[in-house]
């Protein structure tokens, strides 16, 4: 499958493994996948992500991501879901933290680095790689760009797809600046 | 009458995604809340039959899930 992607894409995955790396994270997680796609220049993703002005806030969305991980990978979503039947999620972090210290409900996902001590991809992280072949193929596009990890990211359930979605960079959206309405 | 709309409001949403939306987190926060509470019962010195003994389930579940740290 890697042998299918292009230089932009290898670049995504090279640059998550050192988001990891740098955060001293044993695992790859989608958020370091949507990190590198932050920081690309240039590919269709950044253009994508520029387009649909998420580029322009990537301090907020650092920052939306910092403040997930913090509750538990919980995002802004799950979050009202909770407070509908009543769950504050702000309250039982606060809670835990006072016993347990800050930031103790974040960083538990799960993964050991390779024996080399290279960080790992999560089974998230690796799902947003394969579907992202799922999405060149859809299009019948026999290489596997930064867009389609874009896409990839965007249509995947979870904490990166959902903190990218309030920023405006949902599936649809990415889909439309991307290859015009409808796909 | 009106606490019974107000309930009905509130759980809502016939809108079943809204409802599933919030077990999902539910679930998601539970595993959180326990990984947390393990660890910290782990470093206090208790042995996994008691972690597993006040969660309900067995050593060997528990040492599994929790085991690698």
């Amino acid at each position: 499958m890697f042998e299918r992607f292009t230089t932009d894409a290898r670049g995504v995955v090279i640059g998550a493994v050192e988001h990891a790396s740098r955060a001293g994270s044993p695992v790859v997680t989608e958020e370091h996948l949507l990190l590198a796609l932050l920081d690309r220049e240039g590919g269709k993703a950044a253009f994508a992500l520029t387009s649909l002005g998420v580029t322009d806030r990537r301090a907020e969305v650092v920052e939306a991501l910092a403040a997930a991980r913090r509750r538990g990978g919980m995002s802004k979503a799950d979050e009202d879901a909770l407070a509908g039947l009543g769950i504050s999620v702000e309250e039982i972090v606060a809670r835990v933290e006072e016993t347990h210290g800050p930031g103790a409900l974040a960083g538990t996902e799960r993964g050991k680095a390779w024996p080399s001590g290279r960080p790992s991809f999560t089974k998230g992280s690796k799902k947003v790689l394969e579907k992202s072949l799922r999405m060149a193929l859809a299009r019948k596009q026999k290489h596997i760009g930064d867009e389609h990890l874009l896409l990839a990211l965007a249509a995947m359930p979870g904490m990166a797809g959902e903190v990218l979605a309030e920023f405006g960079g949902t599936y649809g959206g990415v889909e439309r600046v991307l290859f015009g309405v409808g796909g | 009458m009106t606490e019974a709309t107000d309930l009905a409001a509130r759980a809502g949403d016939r809108d079943p995604r809204v409802g599933l939306r919030a077990v999902a987190a539910l679930r998601r926060l539970l595993e959180q809340l326990e990984s947390v509470q393990v660890r910290s019962a782990r470093n206090q010195g208790w042995s996994w039959q008691e972690i597993a003994a006040e969660l309900g389930v067995s050593r060997q579940a528990v040492h599994k899930k929790h085991g690698r740290n």
